[in-house]
């Protein structure tokens, strides 16, 4: 077996402390070691963004990461998007809006989506649009996700949730 | 039919299955747990034809981590290979097998497959296993395959044709003699696919102390899987259980039964322990199932007012190396023959229908099947006779539609349509997009030295293809109904189980909405089954767009059936006549006197714990049944719709952008609006992704240069605009509730209707687009060659 290294970050709120082989993505690691599996491969080529979580803030491919790279890290997936039982606004719009279709796409559309209002709480449809040019969706030509995105927004900046 | 009122019918209801999906707790196939799980990795040819001369396992099978092993010479003695036969006569069929053995037919055919304890480890010993080819010659382009005397696919065969057959209808000669014109064009639609987002996915997991095989599969045909499974190991079915779980998407893809399926449960009955194979990307591109390769060469008779008197069609579709199952290779062909004439009123056609095989990855249904590829033919024909005659393109179409009043109507080659509203639609998108004055916009762009263009694709579409269409098509499996069974139990909610699978449709939603409906019930009370072959009823899936009629079908006579009984057994309880009941929201009344009522849960609670309240004749389980619905008579209903592009062309680069795009579509009642558009707005983008960007490009050697998403491009939401949709309502005639399907409709016409749009962007530099896709570098050439003959 290859050497084992541990690394310690922080998921979803929650501290992690693994030991992994210095080739094991960062997605692999999130789907099999943490037991994460809203965390969704695809293309595994960084093209997609099936598998777009927040690390550190910023989105970040899971599947072009080495989980050694996340050492020390802050992920948040999209598991730790609702809160006590509640669904973030933009779980909420995806829902409300048919947002999604087969649902592969979404986790890592939610992420970038989550990371677009954080900076920018009144996207326009083009912003919306260039914000999730990355993540590719096969099922609802983007339309009601576009749509639950800036009815998010919306509902953020009435409601005052983060 | 036409609905009355109706609660839950019709209206706009966000899916009740989507909880699961927004926070990560979905149970795609990847995501399923099982202890000792192994996984496997496919060896798979880098040449598109050639003998395999030997394959050796040895260094893979000493390598640390590595369980188990299997070739294309051990995997055909202990398969029969898949065979997916049509009975036209002269079909030439393929063996389809697990591992390639003695040949390999196409890049990417899996020859050998190895299992480990990790997936990195499996692809760790894939490399290691060592492979001998003898390279043979190679077909790669379709025109030239179906010539003789070139280099042979399948040397038995003798030449390169799965079949060749033509047929005749109506006096073709008498027409052309009639002709002022005859406009005679070769349309070319290319290689591409659906590519689901999750890829193929499946685990084996046969259990030697019962004998019973468990394949969790990302299939769109839970039974129909278990039947080719059964088939290829020669088991039967009650060994055998197929779970669709959770899938990501198939779009026809994931309608087949794959080798590699087969090749995994080989494993998992040699190890008796579960075997897990998730495909990537490269292996996905160049082995799943490719779609609408076609080349049509067709003439068209016309008189100088712009009817349409007759179609001569040659039309060559290239289906790779193998004939898929169920489908067959034949399939594509036949439906495009079919529709060439499409939604007009053409009283002549003759065609020649040849499916050639090639070293390819095989051809299968993809949304639209073919229907896309023969919607470019006749819509780009329409639009280029229009300007040879210096007609009006909305004026031809509306003179040569069947029209809105004309229905039934039995097509030129014997398809009776059962309503549409070809007209109306096309009227209504002209008004939407504002027809007339984007033509004064154009002038004034054109006049700035902007290349503006409007283009128009419509279609009629046979969804919900029936019994007599699939015996008229000689498939071997006739998928002539589906299957729902509807239980209600002692706690009064109601449990509805389904041979269908959704993987991104709803049905979680709508076949809710169906039986609640008509069952009487709170729409919260009912929940929907499906994707597990031990408890959902034999059934043949969902493809072809026809979940929403034969599993609407289906779900309203078993909800029917259900409240009869419950009804009966109320009334008797109730000291009423069965007639003067009503149900509503899971309450029963005797109507005119509101205050004696019972709910239907205390009339299931009784009837399963309380039997001598029964009436004679009735026991629970006459709470329970299960229905097929055949939709009688069986040839279909037909949707329509019209789409329109405007679009931008950049002549010094050659790239289209999209500035609108709007559709207006009919597909009768509608369960739920909010998913028909999502359905509508999907299938338009990857319409549009099909007719500009996405290309599987081979070289000459049937070398796949599109492996990767690089290569490969896939629409994302800067390259598409907004799909605005319009909504016509004409009810099936023939079909329960009037339901019509519509899930592949949006994926048709874009091909027409951006080529069109560009053809008259850039009819002044005298270009007319024929084959796709609609790449800058595709432009930039026709405009460069335009150029040189200007400077002759």
């Amino acid at each position: 077996m290859p050497q084992q290294l541990a690394i310690r970050l922080t998921i979803n709120g929650q501290p992690f402390e693994g030991a992994v082989s210095p080739r094991l993505l960062l997605s692999d690691f999130l789907r099999e070691h943490v037991g994460l599996s809203g965390v969704r491969v695809c293309c595994e080529q960084g093209i997609c963004g099936a598998c777009t979580i927040l690390v550190d803030g910023q989105t970040a491919r899971a599947c072009l990461m080495l989980a050694v790279q996340a050492d020390g890290t802050d992920i948040l997936t999209v598991e730790g998007l609702a809160q006590h039982g509640t669904l973030h606004p933009l779980q909420q719009a995806f829902w409300d809006h048919h947002g999604l279709q087969c649902g592969y796409c979404t986790p890592g559309m939610l992420i970038t989506a989550y990371e677009l209002l954080t900076r920018n709480p009144t996207p326009s449809e083009t912003e919306v649009r260039q914000a999730i040019a990355g993540n590719i969706c096969r099922c609802t030509g983007y339309v009601h996700i576009v749509t639950s995105i800036q009815a998010a927004a919306q509902a953020m900046r009435s409601g005052g949730a983060s | 039919m036409s609905l009355g009122a109706t609660k839950y019918i019709g209206a706009r209801i966000a899916r009740r299955e989507d909880v699961r999906f927004l926070t990560g707790r979905t149970r795609y196939v990847d995501d399923i747990r099982l202890p000792r799980i192994v996984h496997a990795a496919f060896v798979r040819s880098p040449y598109a034809h050639a003998e395999v001369r030997s394959i050796l396992t040895d260094r893979a099978a000493t390598h640390e981590g590595v369980v188990a092993s299997l070739t294309g010479e051990e995997a055909v003695r202990l398969t029969r290979p898949i065979r997916g036969d049509s009975e036209w006569p002269g079909w030439k069929g393929t063996d389809f097998p697990v591992l390639a053995w003695p040949r390999v037919h196409f890049v990417g055919q899996a020859v050998a497959v190895v299992a480990a304890v990790d997936r990195y480890v499996a692809e760790d010993a894939a490399e290691l296993v060592e492979v001998e080819y003898r390279p043979l010659p190679v077909v790669v382009d379709p025109e030239a395959a179906a010539e003789p005397g070139g280099p042979l696919v399948h040397e038995d065969w003798g030449d390169n044709l799965f079949l060749d057959r033509r047929g005749t209808f109506g006096d073709v000669d008498g027409a052309f003699a009639q002709a002022d014109l005859v406009w005679s064009r070769t349309y070319r639609t290319h290689r591409h696919t659906g590519f689901p987002m999750e890829g193929r996915a499946c685990i084996a997991d046969f259990d030697p102390a019962v004998g019973v095989l468990t394949l969790y599969s990302a299939t769109q045909m839970p039974h129909l899987l278990r039947t080719g499974l059964a088939d290829t190991l020669g088991l039967g079915e009650h060994d055998i259980r197929v779970i669709a779980p959770d899938v990501g998407g198939g779009f026809g893809i994931k309608s087949h039964l794959f080798p590699e399926e087969v090749a995994v449960c080989l494993l998992s009955m040699r190890l008796g322990r579960p075997v897990k194979w998730i495909e990537d990307t490269a292996e996905h591109l160049a082995a799943s199932i490719h779609a609408r390769e076609h080349v049509h060469r067709v003439q068209v008779a016309v008189k100088r007012d712009g009817a349409i008197l007759g179609i001569k069609a040659d039309v060559l579709v290239d289906a790779g190396a193998y004939s898929v199952w169920p489908w067959t290779a034949a399939m594509e062909v036949g439906m495009a023959v079919n529709m060439i004439p499409g939604p007009y009123r053409i009283g002549a056609y003759e065609f020649r229908a040849r499916t050639v095989a090639t070293n390819k990855c095989p051809l299968g249904p993809y949304r639209g099947v073919a229907r896309s590829s023969a919607a470019f033919t006749i819509e780009r024909a329409m639009d280029e006779v229009a300007r040879e005659l210096g007609l009006d393109p909305v004026a031809i179409r509306l003179k040569n539609y069947v029209p809105d009043d004309a229905y039934p109507y039995t097509s030129v080659t014997g398809f009776i349509y059962d309503n549409a509203s070809l007209q109306g639609s096309l009227r209504k998108l002209t008004e939407v997009i504002g027809y007339d004055d984007f033509r004064r916009e154009q002038a004034t762009a054109r006049a700035q030295g902007r290349y503006l263009g409007l283009g128009i694709g419509t279609f009629i579409e046979q969804t919900a293809h029936g019994t007599s269409e699939f015996v008229r098509r000689r498939n071997p499996i006739v998928f002539g109904y589906d299957t729902v069974s509807v239980s209600l139990d002692p706690s009064g909610k109601v449990t509805v189980a389904s041979g269908l699978h959704s993987h991104g449709q709803g049905h979680e939603t709508t076949l809710a909405q169906v039986v609640a409906e008509r069952l009487g019930v709170p729409l919260a009370d009912v929940r929907v089954r499906f994707g597990d072959t031990e408890s959902s009823p034999y059934g043949l899936g969902t493809f072809a767009s026809r979940s929403a009629v034969y599993g609407g079908g289906a779900a309203w006579k078993a909800a029917d059936k259900v409240r009869h009984n419950l009804l009966a057994m109320a009334a008797h309880m109730m000291e009423a006549n069965p007639d003067d009941l009503e149900i509503a929201e899971g309450v029963i009344r005797v109507k005119g006197s509101p205050q004696s009522r019972m709910t239907v849960a205390e009339v299931a609670r009784l009837a399963y714990h309380r039997p001598e309240r029964l009436p004679p004749g009735l026991m629970p389980a006459d709470l329970t049944t299960t229905q097929n619905y055949d939709a009688a008579p069986g040839t279909g209903t037909w949707a329509n719709a019209a789409h329109a592009a405007i679009v931008d062309v950049d002549i010094a680069t050659g790239f289209v952008r999209i500035l609108r795009y709007v559709v207006v579509e009919d597909c009768g009642a509608m369960i739920n609006p909010l998913i028909v558009d999502g359905q509508v707005h999907g299938g338009a983008v990857q319409g549009i992704g099909g007719a500009m960007m996405e290309h599987l490009v081979y070289d000459e050697n049937g070398q796949l240069l599109s492996q990767t998403l690089m290569e490969y491009l896939l629409p994302s939401a800067l390259d598409v605009p907004t799909i605005e949709v319009h909504h016509l309502q004409t009810p099936s005639a023939f079909t329960l509730g009037g339901f019509k399907g519509m899930g592949e409709g949006g994926a048709i016409a874009p091909l027409p209707a951006l080529a069109n749009a560009v053809s008259d962007a850039l009819a002044p530099l005298g270009i007319a687009i024929d084959a796709l896709p609609l790449s800058p570098e595709r432009i930039r050439r026709l405009i460069e060659g335009r150029e040189a003959e200007a400077q002759r």
